[in-house]
């Protein structure tokens, strides 16, 4: 019942806004909406649903505390269906007819690149992509726009960090052999070759002696994971994620995979965890989204509630979104406005406390993305916590070394 | 139903096209310049895929092809050259025009069921071409960083207004183009082959000839509604060209009509509209679009413009 | 390419068995739903494009059988009779009303259907993916024929897919509803004006169809990802099947199946970048070629 009578207040709502002069409209809009565009259907729609939950979350949060600028806020969510020009469509519809005041861009890469494009021609509002890991959104100039910003993992910030983990962890065990298998297409290739590249940096004598490259969604990876195992090498380095890694471990399993090579893989998270009923002990993995990494109660706390109110815990998305409306809080405190020229300023270099930061803070960088969140890499156990050993990352070595990869693009 | 029936036609397009391009004048609504300029495309789209398959009974699955290639041969042309924007289009088109006659010179010799699959096979391999060809398409990314607005003649395509102003044009042209195509005696021709094609052979029209001049012919004007769908989003992405976008057009002429001429137009409108309005109150779009085209493929049994053909026999024709 | 790799692999025993039985492992279940749609559009003349949510449904179904019930064996019989009765349902609601009708109508038909079930798979069992995890019976190392790498669980599958082939083709040939079937493929107002229950008839080779790839959809529920949508890369590859095979034979089914499901297993090893551009031109040259299929009948 519930649904159908937000439903009707949507509608009547929708109806005074097409009605009402303009300037009766805005009278009476005093709630503060905020737009979030996401994929919410079809088969990776978990990256909007988890992501949604958690900007719930925050406006509960947020209201409580007397609202952005005393305004009581509300989330506007659309489902772009994953399709680029469904995500400019709503962008423009979310600004220009449903009078959102700021922008929460949850889409995944290529959705992202299209809202960026709004964005920047629209110039008169502040956005922030919560989802895009892909490096050139923000890194490169001829990308970036003024006045929209990224709180998200990072695709190089990633590779250095595993890189640096398994360098380590392959020097230890003499692992010099080793496979990749990733998914085919740009995250898959783009990815797996700025790991190997900084690989190969810290451990020259490692030798990639056969890689497979399934197709997305490909329901079957039989033929390639017994291309793997012919080729013997002493690991595996795979970017295959969600249910693809779901499925790709169960397959493996049946060909004992698991006991022939070390596995590594950065995308080992809750919703695999859940849904793999026999998970290999042992498999190096990067930590998304961790609740006992880093091990703080405020970490746990946030985890907890999250799986208290939406009985799932949380996704590595969650907690990008909730520290995008940390920042627009911190940023609309101190300039006392919605203006995006004004909330740009701020934003660019800003430093916020945050339950997800390495040493409990994140900083937005000058170049509109994130640095400083917590990234880390253990071993699994088919037990809580799921992930252990975890190791911290060192953000100082990664940040030197994505400034060398960003002068090699000519980013910089 | 007097006069010349050419005239008339141009009349009523001429009278669509000052009141859609006098409607800013009056009131300016991005939301529904935005529906304009995705209509213009996507009516262009399914109008040309029903020239195949209204007019001449060739079921194409892989349409949307032509709508994908339009889309990369134009935003491609306009990152790599200096050329404006006007020569870029007809660039992209006469690209689009080309490949469809190579496809279409392939595919057009088998029958129905068989024609259908060959298309989409078509369809598929072009897709993964642009997944796998990286380094020139963006792969699944997509074509980024905009496609450069350059001035043609003082006109600023940048602005959403000029966008709006120039989609609408090139929309109305096109489909009056298209609709001079049917009444013609070429389109004639098509619609003997559709009813009974060993009668137009014996006639002497040469099946394979008049039904690859269809297909070429369509293929130009999927380009054409691609160019403008790569303007809208400055871009070009695979989505474009991947066959969940042929099964769009499809829809379009299914549920606006297919023996009325502005049936797909119709039908375009009806999609984007259900688009707009469904996914704002539901993430559940695939289930309320699944039922609306039952009820229209179950209840009406034909597509709205057909139907109200049928319903009111003085105007049969 | 790298055909160095594949006459390497093709000149050892352990690398030919290994990736036959993945060759066989991915054709085998491939035919069980390709089978499903070679036989209705054999049958009667449609082309289902829902019979990827027939899969998908399946595993479903079995997947919250196994969680009632703790047996695979009884939640793959669960997925496959409910999916053999979604079949029938499936045909007498919907598919009976656009016989007849031009091939687009049926398209819109069975998409709507697709749709539709996406997102009731979604509401039900939500919109992450599942994966239903193996039976404890089959959690033992792998077995080593000549050097080569068999799975105790996918020769099970094999031989079950295998065996419903061989049921299959001689339930076609010897019994008197396999005969029936296939003189309605021939000619169906005929069988029809033999005084055949054709209604019966359209209905039993649905329940068959979907039947079958409820049994694929939850024989790979171990090992395949569950999700919403899963069924469309399944539909693709099946349509390529029933193509290259030749529309409306089980046997041309049966081989195109094995083919493809070869050419992953040996084309990951020579050609990793190329197979699926492969597998769409040869069937666009079959179909140029040799339109009725490897096996088809001439129309």
């Amino acid at each position: 019942m519930s649904g159908l009578v937000t439903r009707r207040t949507v509608l009547a709502g929708g109806a005074a806004g097409l009605l009402a002069a303009p300037w009766v409209a805005r009278a009476q809009a005093n709630t503060l909406r905020i737009g979030m565009q996401s994929i919410l259907s079809g088969p990776i729609a978990l990256l909007g649903t988890s992501s949604r939950n958690s900007l719930l979350i925050e406006q509960d949060r947020i209201n409580a505390a007397g609202g952005f600028l005393g305004r009581p806020i509300e989330f506007v969510f659309r489902d772009s269906k994953g399709q680029p020009q469904e995500a400019a469509r709503i962008t423009r519809e979310l600004v220009n007819s449903t009078g959102c005041e700021l922008l929460i861009d949850a889409e995944a890469s290529s959705g992202s690149f299209a809202v960026q494009e709004v964005v920047r021609d629209l110039g008169t509002i502040a956005c922030i992509h919560t989802n895009s890991e892909t490096s050139s959104l923000t890194a490169d100039p001829k990308i970036r726009a003024p006045t929209a910003f990224r709180v998200a993992r990072q695709g190089v910030h990633d590779a250095v960090a595993g890189s640096i983990y398994l360098a380590d962890y392959a020097s230890a065990k003499k692992l010099n052999k080793w496979a990749t298998c990733s998914p085919d297409y740009a995250y898959g290739r783009d990815t797996t070759a700025q790991y190997l590249q900084f690989f190969k940096q810290f451990k020259p004598d490692v030798e990639v002696i056969t890689d497979a490259w399934p197709k997305l969604g490909q329901p079957d990876f039989t033929e390639v994971i017994t291309k793997l195992i012919q080729a013997k090498p002493q690991a595996l380095f795979t970017l295959l994620y969600a249910g693809d890694l779901s499925a790709f471990v169960n397959q493996g399993n049946v060909y004992a995979l698991f006991s022939q090579m070390m596995v590594a893989t950065p995308n080992v998270d809750y919703p695999v965890l859940a849904a793999i009923k026999n998970l290999p002990p042992g498999i190096q993995s990067a930590t998304r989204y961790l609740e006992t990494f880093p091990d703080t109660p405020a970490n746990k706390e946030w985890g907890q509630a999250y799986l208290k109110r939406w009985n799932e815990r949380p996704t590595n998305w969650s907690w990008q979104n909730s520290v995008a409306m940390h920042f627009y809080e911190e940023a609309i405190r101190k300039t006392n406005s919605l203006d995006a020229k004004a909330l740009a300023a701020a934003l660019a270099g800003m430093k916020i406390n945050s339950p997800f930061g390495a040493d409990g803070t994140i900083t937005m960088r000058d170049d509109h993305t994130t640095v400083g969140y917590a990234i880390g890499w253990g071993q699994t156990t088919p037990k809580e916590p799921f992930i252990i050993d975890v190791k911290p990352a060192d953000w100082g070595k990664i940040i030197e070394l994505e400034t060398e990869w960003k002068k090699q693009q000519k980013y910089i | 139903m007097k006069g010349h029936p050419a005239l008339r036609d141009l009349a009523i397009a001429a009278i669509v096209l000052i009141v859609v391009l006098a409607v800013p004048a009056f009131h300016r609504s991005p939301a529904f310049e935005d529906f304009i300029i995705r209509l213009s495309a996507m009516a262009l789209f399914a109008s040309s895929l029903n020239l195949l398959v209204g007019n001449t009974g060739m079921v194409s699955f892989g349409h949307g092809m032509f709508y994908g290639f339009g889309a990369y041969a134009f935003a491609l042309t306009m990152q790599m050259t200096e050329l404006s924007l006007p020569v870029a289009a007809v660039l992209a088109v006469a690209l689009t025009t080309f490949a469809a006659l190579c496809v279409g010179a392939i595919c057009v010799r088998l029958s129905t069921d068989y024609f259908a699959f060959i298309t989409l096979a078509f369809q598929m391999l072009f897709f993964s071409i642009i997944i796998s060809w990286q380094s020139l398409t963006g792969g699944d990314q997509g074509l980024r960083g905009g496609i450069p607005r350059r001035e043609i003649f003082g006109f600023e395509i940048g602005s959403q207004l000029r966008l709006y102003q120039f989609c609408a044009v090139v929309a109305v042209l096109g489909l009056l183009a298209l609709r001079h195509i049917t009444t013609s005696p070429f389109g004639q021709t098509l619609r003997m082959i559709r009813d009974n094609e060993n009668r137009a052979s014996f006639l002497g029209v040469v099946l394979w000839r008049a039904r690859l001049q269809a297909f070429t012919i369509a293929g130009a004007f999927a380009g054409i509604g691609g160019v403008l769908a790569a303007l809208f989003v400055s871009g070009a992405y695979p989505e474009l060209a991947d066959w969940p976008n042929s099964g769009q057009a499809i829809f379009a002429v299914m549920l606006g009509g297919i023996d009325s001429f502005l049936g797909p137009v119709l039908g375009a409108m009806i999609l984007l509209a259900l688009n707009d309005v469904v996914t704002r109150f539901t993430e559940y779009y695939g289930l309320v679009l699944g039922l609306v085209i039952l009820a229209f493929a179950l209840g009406l049994r034909r597509g709205v413009l057909d139907f109200i053909r049928l319903a009111r026999p003085g105007r049969a024709k | 390419m790298n055909l160095d790799a594949l006459g390497a692999c093709l000149a050892t025993s352990a690398c030919v068995v290994t990736q036959t039985t993945s060759g066989l492992i991915v054709g085998m279940l491939l035919f069980l739903v390709a089978a499903g749609v070679t036989l209705i559009f054999g049958v009667l003349k449609i082309v289902n494009f829902a019979h990827g949510t027939f899969y998908m449904l399946g595993g479903y179904v079995a997947y919250t059988a196994l969680g009632a019930t703790d047996s695979y064996t009884l939640a793959v019989l669960s997925g496959a009779f409910a999916m053999a009765l979604f079949g029938v349902l499936f045909e007498r609601l919907l598919i009976s009303r656009v016989y007849g009708s031009n091939v687009l109508m049926q398209l819109l038909v069975c998409y709507a259907a697709v749709l539709i079930f996406d997102d009731v798979v979604k509401i039900v069992w939500g919109p992450e993916f599942h994966a239903m995890g193996m039976p404890p019976a089959f959690q033992v190392p792998p077995l080593f024929i000549a050097g080569g790498v068999v799975p105790p669980f996918y020769a099970v599958l094999i031989g079950i897919a295998a065996l419903i082939a061989i049921v299959l083709g001689l339930g076609l040939s010897m019994t008197r509803l396999g005969k029936t079937v296939r003189a309605a493929a021939i000619n169906p107002q005929m069988v029809s004006a033999l005084g055949v229950n054709t209604t019966a008839l359209f209905a039993i080779v649905f329940a068959i169809g979907g039947g079958l790839a409820g049994l694929a959809g939850a024989l790979a529920a171990p090992v395949r990802s569950l999700s919403p949508g899963m069924g469309f890369s399944i539909l693709i590859e099946s349509f390529i099947v029933t193509v290259i095979g030749g529309m409306g034979s089980i046997a041309g089914a049966l081989v195109a199946a094995l083919v493809i499901g070869l050419v992953r297993g040996f084309g990951t090893i020579g050609f990793p970048q190329f197979t699926d551009g492969m597998i769409y031109i040869v069937m666009i040259v079959i179909l140029l070629l040799r339109p009725q299929g490897l096996f088809g009948r001439r129309a």
